[in-house]
């Protein structure tokens, strides 16, 4: 299973709060936090093959236009699936990442889905409808663990086309 | 590992969760900002400057430091009281019942129970003869006040919330005004909470003890403060506020919810300093802000320092790059994401390790003399290495002590971040391989028209 990342400055361990207007970039490689979920990717038979990432602010000044290029990027490499997150509680990178999750499911055959804490409020109660939200705690929460796991098991039934609706009654939004 | 998180998260779910903790979490945190203003203007006024008081007397005048003391002690003379308030509000944010009223109910019911007409002392100690007057004791209302002012918090606020919620309430007709009816749907529930607080004071005044205040302060707080300044006791909150962090659970907000001692230290320690009388404790928050953990959670001041200079991986150089500035301020969330810290076997034993060293040799430290007690002076936690023992001691000889364990550090984190290091250099060079292009994914002749 190849998997595409999408990434805002923290996950990708380019900076922090400080750095919303990092440029967007990416490697052919999984990065930054992609170490957190390693194992369960494992698990799955999965390996990160790009990881795509830009800072929340930059992403932000121009959503359609950067959603576009995250999708024509996702189709350049043609991963199995895309992941956008995890977004913890970032706010912003919820917005980011479920925006991107809808353009790549749109504008390519390529399935992608966002995974984000109930904080992003604005993002859920926005995309919820649109693309798949996975549920996860927030920065510093309980059941992290629990949730990549469930994030990299739900990437795979996407890739072997299973029938998705009973873990989503559990997992998603 | 998967079967400690099992035991583990259950425990970190209803510490996070419980309201009751909450809202003592969350009450001290009303203080804070109050407490490091107060503690800003006592420093001032003694500052650590050899010469310092006598130059500033020759400008102001003498006394001067009691226009400075007044505001300190305002603050962190009347922790009870403002522990009181902070945990009754959020008390009553928890349980949903009217936040300013809650507070307010918490702090009558906690001035109920304390004594408030006192005899007059004569300097010599020598009582005045007829002599009585009625008022708020600072004894009463400061540092010795807060497991009284949590009592008094917690469970005055729980009935004022359970009358509420019962309904025993008086409500007024259609037509008058929120602010209005609001003041009397509080009658019952304060009226209820008064009354019990006005029984516990009549039977209290028949023990020994003859007020609730000084029961409390004799089976609780003053045990759980020994407790409290207890090498053993500091090792493992260190422990545990570092160990939840290997499985993504902010440690310290798990466990802050119940050592909150370090609170009460903190205050009594600065005013015995105020007072000039010699400093009692060496666990105060200070002590384990400035000398247990440089750079934030973890000790990653030295992880930091370690990945910008020794390391060769390109991401871990340039992550260090990024993260060096805010790491002489104590953030460290861009590597406990970036690097990753979290559910990272590798970096969790020295991160685990670091501020438990630390906290080891520093209590050893302070206890044989090699570094001055810490005064209490409660300075923002972002304050720099260096900076912040010298303030925190009044000494440069703890600034030293800090570097000298920063460099510790370094050598503690070092095999573990080469580890990684080599690792994700492997990584590195099998993308490199792996694609026959550029492993830097570019996104300047990206065609969108394909789309």
């Amino acid at each position: 299973m190849k998997v595409m990342m999408i990434f805002d400055q923290t996950q990708a361990g380019l900076g922090g709060k400080e750095s919303p207007d990092l440029p967007m970039g990416g490697k052919a490689m999984g990065i930054g936090s992609c170490e957190m979920f390693t194992r369960f990717l494992d698990q799955q038979g999965g390996k990160v093959i790009a990881t795509l990432y830009c800072g929340d602010g930059t992403f932000l000044a121009e959503p359609e236009l950067n959603a576009k290029k995250f999708a024509a990027m996702a189709k350049k490499f043609n991963p199995d699936v895309v992941i956008c997150g995890p977004c913890f509680n970032y706010a912003n990178y919820g917005i980011m990442a479920a925006k991107s999750a809808e353009a790549i499911s749109e504008l390519t055959n390529i399935p992608a889905f966002a995974i984000m804490s109930q904080e992003c409020e604005k993002a859920i109660e926005t995309y919820k409808d649109k693309v798949t939200i996975l549920k996860m705690p927030k920065k510093g929460g309980i059941g992290l663990n629990e949730s990549l796991s469930a994030m990299c098991e739900y990437a795979k039934m996407l890739v072997d086309k299973k029938d998705t609706a009973e873990f989503l009654e559990k997992h998603a939004y | 590992m998967d079967k400690l998180e099992k035991i583990l998260m259950p425990m970190a779910d209803v510490l996070t969760k419980n309201r009751v903790l909450i809202a003592i979490r969350d009450g001290f945190l009303i203080s804070t900002p109050l407490l490091i203003v107060g503690s800003v203007f006592l420093l001032i006024a003694n500052f650590p400057i050899p010469g310092w008081d006598a130059a500033v007397s020759s400008v102001l005048g003498a006394g001067w430091t009691d226009w400075f003391k007044a505001v300190s002690r305002a603050s962190f003379n009347c922790t009870g009281l403002l522990t009181a308030l902070g945990t009754g509000y959020a008390m009553a944010r928890e349980f949903k019942a009217d936040k300013i009223q809650g507070a307010a109910v918490a702090l009558v019911s906690y001035f109920i129970l304390m004594p408030t007409i006192h005899t007059a002392v004569r300097d010599s100690g020598e009582v005045v003869e007829d002599a009585i007057f009625a008022g708020l004791d600072f004894d009463y209302i400061g540092p010795n006040g807060i497991f009284m002012a949590l009592i008094c918090a917690t469970l005055g606020v729980w009935l004022f919330a359970f009358a509420y919620k019962k309904g025993w309430t008086i409500k007024m007709p259609k037509g008058v005004p929120p602010a209005v009816a609001d003041s009397f749907a509080a009658l019952v529930p304060s009226a209820l909470v008064m009354g019990v607080a006005f029984l516990v004071r009549i039977v209290f005044s028949f023990t020994e003890f003859g007020y609730f205040q000084d029961f409390v302060v004799a089976i609780l707080q003053t045990p759980l403060e020994g407790l409290g300044d207890t090498l053993g006791a500091n090792a493992l909150y260190s422990f545990m506020c570092t160990f939840f962090w290997f499985f993504g659970i902010n440690g310290p907000a798990v466990c802050n919810s119940v050592f909150f001692i370090g609170n009460v230290l903190t205050a009594k320690q600065l005013i015995a300093f105020e007072a000039g009388e010699a400093l009692p404790y060496i666990f105060t928050n200070p002590f384990s802000n400035f000398f247990c953990n440089f750079g934030g959670g973890g000790s990653t001041l030295s992880l930091v320092i370690l990945m910008v200079t020794v390391c060769k991986s390109e991401r871990i150089k340039q992550l260090g790059k990024l993260s060096i500035v805010p790491g002489f301020f104590g953030i460290n969330e861009p590597i406990i994401f970036g690097l990753p810290v979290v559910l990272n076997p590798v970096i969790a034993i020295p991160f685990i390790l670091v501020p438990m060293m630390n906290l080891i040799l520093s209590y050893f430290a302070t206890l044989w003399g090699i570094i001055p007690r810490t005064t209490g002076v409660n300075l923002p936690w972002t304050t720099p290495i260096g900076f912040s023992g010298w303030l925190a001691t009044g000494s440069w000889r703890a600034s030293v002590w800090q570097i000298f364990l920063l460099v510790l550090g370094l050598m503690i984190y070092y095999p573990f971040i080469r580890t990684l290091d080599k690792k994700y250099l492997a990584e590195e060079a099998a993308a490199a391989n792996e694609s026959s292009e550029e492993d830097d994914i570019s996104f300047d002749d990206l065609d969108l028209d394909n789309l």
